[in-house]
Formats: structure tokens, C-alpha cells, sequence
């Protein structure tokens, strides 16, 4: 028995393959393993932590551009005058025309692409079968792929030309298409709501009388709206306006992918409950999954917001290009420059050697897009967490 | 609520739905239909006989005889027009001056018109730029050359409250009574014989050098030009991206550390891509001098920092999405880790890998903002692999916008302009397809 194991022993020294020795390693074989192992970690960490830190180095890089500017010439003149002369003989760096207007583009992009983004992501989720989705999928994925100088391209020599030959009349038509469906929702809406109070009998009634009243007024307005509108001549074509639709439908992606993650992430259990108790789908997703996904679909709408900020081409080609806050402030129809495009357009004049400032006042734009970029960021990844933490049942 | 009027809002609901995927729909077919067909113009075209002269002239394409033959025919067709174009000149010798001086302008204007239509006149002496060598090369500029010709372009400004209003007047009242008053009916009957159209398929449009600042010849240098900032992205970025994903998935614990990396990474993929290309000129550029100027490595260097994020989000999803057994099994038939990762997890989470590497080319592949400081210039050869390093090159995108907006002859060359923009649309189209194939394959094979 002894001399057995002893055998046992001797075989497993010598290395015999198909025995024990395949599973239990040397003591040595193991140390080498491990730290084989432990430097292969370290080896991965690094590459991580200097993909990571790369953004370490864009913050500073940049800063350093940015500072001799602010040295030279201080904070107030930049964030709060509307006088940006960098390249006359007194230079002026009064930066707040095209803050505003990088705001005002982005801001109306998001303006009309949540309606839709929202709409489409809902459909996505929960009305399109899933056959329809595998159709509707890549259109909104090849509308992500495509360039933005190409999109560029279009707002410039196509859409520009068209909004400044019939531009009233388009964005008649275009108003009027969307707004009388709205009417009439809000219509059947109204009435039915002013007539509940009324006896039953009456309702119906009262009802229609309502909306054939109400049907009127509002044919009225719209096309009021309708004539008013088409009678506004567009001086040039290169606008806010055209800028912010086609950055509308970049932005429109981001949004949708987004939001409808978040709308998926709300669970069937949420919807089925609702359904349980009788509301309809529309009522079940506007009541009841919506607010669920609310913290997701906001990060979407920040995700669209920075996409929409943060472009370059289109707003370079088809904004105008003009330093100016247009009159009154709304006014989308006049042309805007925006930070991006001021980076793009200037460096190419700005010399590194003489125009000191001129050259670093466009790092203190560059950096000022990289802080706002990054608290949106920030904000968009805590919305995202919370509305995790919320589907997990708080 | 009445059940009729919830009813109702219910369906306005998911019409509201079905319209918006609907004018997602049409937005992408209304940007398309028109890049598509206008840019299809530039390789499918009606060319004048013009266009071959230059063809065999530049590229020595063509078929000499063929030529020749068409040549004398044009150059047959267009014998009136210079014979009166100089009988004119006879009677011009023959006026008082005060008449000479009312017909000078508008004799210059007509003459500019006839060359722009039909090139330099015969026994002229060779134009040193090649714009001026030739005559309208394609049917649908030479038929705006020839509206030209006929009619002049004034203002109407008799409203005053009203911007002018473009009006146009046939150029024959000018010539009135004189040797020239044939011309235009002439040259417009017999345009056809004077330019001998025929439909011509420019594929070259890809292959061929520029000239003359892209007036002729193709696009050759931008289209190499994006495909190697696309790949030096792909080099630079792969290897970093997807172990930076090995990381994260397979070894990172769950601390304040990781998450703060995984903050970082997310904070790069929402940089601003202009501040991408201030960066690549402020770092790679002026501070560690990967190249005197712009290079074709700096942009690289750039572009791929742009699209590390991506990889590493796309790599990252496709590691997670392997199935745990996998690892198990291996782990258990007693693997080491790092052998499990190579042999069992990167090999069945290749595609989608590799699905997450194509879309970020075609990222890659359609970005401006950071080459325009780091890599791109608007006129230059097609360089050779090895000048890649210190060379500044055309790219694609940069062009497209150099052309659209920056170039003397903008309105002359939308052809050009639309065919670049085809090209790039098609590239990125193609890598994003392959990728959403290979990817409904990958969901196939995962579903068994």
C-alpha cells in the first residue's frame, strides 16, 4: 500500500502528462503564473488609464493655449461684450455674440428635434412590430453615420438657395402641416373636457358644438398663422434657422437611441400594470412610462444637446458666419456665428507668432466648449445613473 | 374622459409615432435623393467633344481617330461663327470711332461668351491654365454658357421697395444691323453640331489627378488622402481600444478608480471634434513635433484619440455579450485568465469587435474639424505610403468643403462638389451596411 503511493508520488514528480500533474501546478509554475498574471493586469491598466487620461491631456493642452490669453486680456471683455474685432488694428474679443449664438442653434435644434426624437423613440419601443423595427433601425443609424461635412454640403448649396427663394412659403406650409393635427388633438381634448361638465344627455351634444365652434376658430388662426407667415422674405439663406433644422436631424440619433433605452429599460411590468387597469396605450406610455424613464430621456436630450453644441461643418457652411445677436433675440432668421465655426474659420488666419492673442482666443473658446461639453457629460451620466437606480426600485 | 375621445387620442397617439419614424424616413431620402442624383452627375454626363479634347490631351484617353473625326466636325460646325465674329472685326475697322467705342464693350463681352462656350479660338496660342485650354467640357454648363451667349443679365430696379429683379435680354438687340446679328440663331440651332454631345461614363472621376484645381480630372489624392488617416485612426486606436475593453469587462474591479476611467472615457467621446483638431495641433503638432506642420500622422494621431471611445463602448458591449459559459468552461478546464481572454472571449466576441471597428471608420472616414489644423490641405498630389509621416494630404471631407465654399469657381464645379460628397455618402453608407449586416448575422447566431 505504502509503496503504491510512494509509486503514485514518483510518477507525478516525473511529470507523467494524463496523471494529477495537469491540474495541480508546481509551486514555482504557479508563482510564475500569477505574477505573469499581475503583470498582465498592470499592462492592461496602463493602456486603459492612458486612454483615459488622454482627455487628462486635452484639458491641459488646452488650457495652456488658453491662459496667455485670459492673462492678457482678463475675463470681462470676452464672456459679457458683443464687439469681436480680433483682427483690426485695436483688437476687440467681445465673445458674447457668438456664445449666443452657439446657445441659440442648439437650443432650437433640441426645440424640434425632442418632439420627434421622443415620438420615435416611443414608437420604436413600444408601437412598431418587430419586423418594422428592423426596417426602422437603420435609417435612423445611417442618419447617425452620415458626415457632417455632407450635411454641411446640403444646408449650404441646397437648403439655403430654397429657403431664400420661398422661404415664407415653405415654413408656412411646414408650420401649418404639423400644427393642424395639434389642433385637432387639442381640440378633441378641449371638448371633451368642457362638456363633462354637462348632463349626460346634453354631452353629446354639446360636444360636437364645441368642436365644430372650436374648429373654426382654430381654421381661422392657422390660417392666419398660414398668411402671415408666408409673407416673411428670408434676406439670406445661410441662417440660424437652417443650421438649427439640419442640426435638429443630427441630433435626432442621439436622442432616439437614447431615450429609447431608457424607455425599454422601464420594464414591461410597469406597462403591463397599466394596462391591467384599463388605460390605454397612449395613456399607459405618456403617464405612466414616461415619467418612469424621465432621468433617461433627459441624458438623451443632453446627449443631443452636446452633439448639437459641439458641431463644427454644418454651422461653419450655413450659419452665416456674422458676429451678431440678431434683433430681437429670437429671431432666427439672421445669421449667427457660433464658437465652433469661429475656432474652424480663425485659425487659419490667426498667426501663432503675431497675433498672439488672436490665436490663443481661440484655445479659450476651444476650452470653454471642452467645460461645457464635460459638465453636460457629467450631468447626462449622473441622469443616466439615477434612472438606473430608479428602475432597481430606488 | 369619454371612451370614444380616448379611443381617438390613443391612435392620434401612435399616429404621432408612426410620423415621426416617417419623417426620419423622408428626411434621410430628402438629403439623399438630391446628393444621389446630382452627384451621380459627375460620373455620368453628357460630354461635349471639348471633354475628350482635354481627356486626351491631360490623361491621353481616348480614341486619336474617333477624335479627330469628331474635332473636324465641331471645328466645321463652328466656321461661322468665327467667320462673322471677324467680318465684324472688318466692319468695326471700317466705322468712325465714336461707333467703334459704342461697340467695344459688348464685342468683348460677346468674344468672353464664345470662349467660355467654345474654348480658345482656332490659331490662338495655348492658354498657360488648363481652364482656359478648353471650351465647355459638359453638356449642362455649355448649355448655360450658351444662354449666356444669347441673352444679357440685367436688374429690373423700377420698384424701389422691391430688391431688383433679375431680367434677361437677348444679346442680338446689341448687334442690330451688323455682321453679328446671325450669330445667335445660328449658334443656337446648330449648338448640338458645335459641341457633338455624347453620354460619357466618367468612372476615372475616382482614379484621376485634379487639375487645375479640380476643374478637370477627378478626385484621386482626396480619396487615398481619407484612406489613410482612416487606417492610421483604425492602428492607433484598435489595439489601445479593445484592451482597454479587456480591461474593463474582464479585470477591473468594481471601485472608485474604474469608475472614474470609465468617467474619463466617457467624458472623450463627448469632446467637441473641433477641440479634437485644437488638441492635435497643440499637442502632437507643437509639442512633441510628431511633424514639422500637418502631417498625415498627426491627423491620424487625432482621429484616432476622436474614435477610442467608440471602439472601446463597441468592444466593450461585444466582450459583455459573450456568454458566461464560455468562460466557465475554459476557466474550468483549467485556462489561466489571460489564456481564456485570447482563445475564448476575443475570438467569439471578434464580429461584434470588429462590427464596432467598421462603424468608427466610417466615423473616422467623415470627419472635418480635426484634420483642418492637423492633416489636411486643399490642393496637393496623391502621396506615396512612405510620405505619410511629414506629408500634409487631401482628404475627402475637408475638400468637399474647401470646394463647396472657398474655391473661385464654386457654381462651375457643383459637379465636382456633389460627386465628392456621393463618394464619401457611399464609403460611409458601405462600411455602416457591412457593419449592421454582420451584425444581424451576429444576433442570429447568438439566438442559435
Amino acid at each position: 500500500m505504502k509503496e503504491n503511493e510512494q509509486n503514485n508520488y514518483i510518477s507525478c514528480k516525473n511529470g507523467n502528462p494524463a496523471s494529477i500533474d495537469g491540474l495541480v501546478m508546481s509551486e514555482r509554475a504557479r508563482r510564475i503564473r500569477r505574477g505573469g498574471g499581475m503583470l498582465m493586469h498592470l499592462f492592461l491598466l496602463l493602456i486603459t488609464a492612458s486612454s483615459a487620461i488622454a482627455v487628462l491631456f486635452i484639458f491641459f493642452y488646452i488650457g495652456r493655449d488658453a491662459i496667455p490669453f485670459f492673462q492678457s486680456r482678463g475675463f470681462v471683455e470676452f464672456f459679457s461684450k458683443n464687439n469681436w474685432y480680433p483682427s483690426s488694428e485695436n483688437a476687440r474679443f467681445g465673445a458674447l455674440a457668438i456664445f449666443y449664438g452657439s446657445g441659440i442653434v442648439a437650443l432650437a435644434s433640441i426645440l424640434i428635434a425632442v418632439p420627434v426624437g421622443v415620438a420615435a423613440s416611443v414608437c420604436l419601443s413600444d408601437i412598431l412590430s418587430f419586423k418594422a423595427r428592423q426596417i426602422a433601425k437603420p435609417i435612423i443609424e445611417i442618419l447617425a453615420a452620415i458626415p457632417s461635412v455632407a450635411y454641411g454640403f446640403f444646408a449650404l448649396v441646397l437648403l439655403a438657395p430654397m429657403m431664400q427663394n420661398m422661404g415664407g412659403l415653405l415654413l408656412a406650409v411646414v408650420t401649418t402641416v404639423f400644427l393642424a393635427p395639434v389642433t385637432l388633438i387639442v381640440l378633441i381634448l378641449f371638448s371633451d373636457i368642457a362638456s363633462s361638465k354637462f348632463r349626460p344627455t346634453l354631452r353629446r351634444h354639446m360636444r360636437i358644438a364645441l368642436m365644430i365652434g372650436g374648429g373654426v376658430m382654430g381654421i381661422i388662426a392657422l390660417f392666419a398663422l398660414f398668411s402671415k407667415l408666408a409673407a416673411i422674405q428670408i434676406t439670406s439663406g445661410t441662417n440660424a434657422l437652417n443650421v438649427s433644422i439640419i442640426l435638429a436631424i443630427m441630433a435626432l440619433p442621439t436622442i432616439v437611441s437614447v431615450a429609447e433605452d431608457a424607455l425599454q429599460a422601464a420594464g414591461s411590468g410597469l406597462r403591463e400594470g397599466s394596462y391591467a387597469m384599463g388605460a390605454t396605450r397612449a395613456e399607459t406610455m405618456i403617464r405612466v412610462v414616461i415619467p418612469a424613464a424621465s432621468s433617461g430621456i433627459c441624458a438623451a436630450v443632453i446627449l443631443g444637446f452636446m452633439r448639437a453644441i459641439g458641431e463644427t461643418m454644418v454651422v461653419w457652411m450655413a450659419s452665416g458666419n456674422a458676429a451678431q445677436i440678431p434683433q430681437p433675440w429670437y429671431n432666427l432668421l439672421e445669421p449667427v456665428r457660433t464658437l465652433t465655426a469661429t475656432i474652424a474659420g480663425d485659425m487659419g488666419e490667426a498667426d501663432h507668432i503675431t497675433g498672439a492673442d488672436r490665436y490663443h482666443v481661440l484655445f479659450a473658446m476651444g476650452l470653454c466648449l471642452l467645460v461645457i461639453s464635460f459638465v453636460l457629460n457629467l450631468l447626462s451620466e449622473w441622469a443616466v445613473m439615477r434612472s438606473r437606480k430608479k428602475m432597481r426600485g430606488e | 374622459m369619454e371612451i370614444e375621445t380616448r379611443k381617438i387620442l390613443n391612435k392620434s397617439f401612435t399616429g404621432t409615432g408612426w410620423l415621426s419614424i416617417a419623417l426620419l424616413a423622408g428626411a434621410l431620402v430628402v438629403f439623399l435623393a438630391p446628393i444621389v442624383v446630382r452627384g451621380m452627375g459627375a460620373f455620368v454626363f453628357r460630354s461635349t467633344v471639348e471633354f475628350r479634347v482635354m481627356q486626351d490631351d491631360i490623361f491621353e484617353r481616348g480614341n486619336k481617330d474617333k477624335l479627330e473625326e469628331d474635332l473636324r466636325k465641331a471645328r466645321a460646325a463652328r466656321e461661322p461663327v468665327y467667320e462673322k465674329l471677324e467680318a465684324f472685326e472688318q466692319e468695326l475697322e471700317e466705322m468712325s470711332i465714336v461707333d467703334r467705342l459704342e461697340y467695344r464693350d459688348s464685342y468683348d463681352e460677346l468674344r468672353n461668351a464664345v470662349r467660355e462656350l467654345l474654348g480658345p479660338a482656332p490659331g490662338e496660342e495655348r492658354a498657360s491654365l488648363p481652364r482656359n485650354r478648353y471650351g465647355q467640357t459638359r453638356m449642362d454648363r455649355a448649355g448655360h454658357s450658351l444662354h449666356h451667349l444669347l441673352y444679357i443679365e440685367t436688374y429690373d430696379y423700377s420698384d424701389p421697395t422691391r430688391m431688383g429683379e433679375l431680367i434677361y435680354e437677348p444679346r442680338s438687340q446689341e448687334f442690330e444691323g451688323t455682321a453679328l446679328e446671325g450669330l445667335f440663331e445660328y449658334a443656337e440651332n446648330n449648338f448640338e453640331a458645335m459641341m457633338r454631345p455624347r453620354t460619357e461614363f466618367y468612372w476615372q472621376f475616382l482614379i484621376d489627378q485634379p487639375v487645375d484645381s479640380n476643374i478637370f480630372g477627378g478626385i484621386w489624392p482626396a480619396i487615398l488622402g481619407t484612406f489613410y488617416l482612416t487606417l492610421g485612426a483604425i492602428i492607433f486606436a484598435v489595439p489601445m481600444g479593445v484592451l482597454s475593453a479587456i480591461y474593463l469587462v474582464e479585470y477591473a474591479a468594481d471601485n472608485w478608480m474604474v469608475s472614474l476611467l470609465r468617467t474619463f472615457v466617457s467624458t472623450l467621446a463627448g469632446v467637441p471634434s473641433i477641440v479634437f483638431g485644437l488638441f492635435g495641433l497643440a499637442f502632437f503638432i507643437n509639442t512633441i513635433g510628431v511633424s514639422e506642420s500637418k502631417s498625415v500622422l498627426a491627423g491620424s494621431l487625432t482621429l484616432g484619440l476622436l474614435i477610442l471611445p467608440m471602439v472601446i463602448r463597441s468592444s466593450e458591449e461585444a466582450i459583455r455579450a459573450v456568454p458566461m459559459e464560455y468562460k466557465e468552461a475554459s476557466l474550468g478546464l483549467g485556462a489561466g485568465k489571460w489564456r481564456t481572454v485570447l482563445t475564448v472571449i476575443l475570438p467569439s466576441a471578434l464580429p461584434g469587435i470588429i462590427t464596432g471597428i467598421i462603424i468608427s471608420m466610417g466615423r473616422a472616414a467623415g470627419e472635418t474639424a480635426p484634420i483642418i489644423f492637423t492633416a489636411a490641405v486643399s490642393v496637393g498630389r496623391a502621396l506615396k505610403p512612405s510620405q505619410v509621416f511629414t506629408n500634409p494630404t487631401p482628404a475627402l471631407p475637408w475638400n468637399i468643403y474647401n470646394l463647396a465654399t472657398e474655391h473661385e469657381m464654386v457654381d462651375e464645379i457643383r459637379h465636382v462638389q456633389f460627386g465628392m460628397v456621393l463618394t464619401l455618402i457611399v464609403l460611409v453608407l458601405l462600411l455602416n451596411m457591412t457593419a449592421i449586416v454582420l451584425r444581424a448575422r451576429i444576433s442570429k447566431k447568438l439566438k442559435g
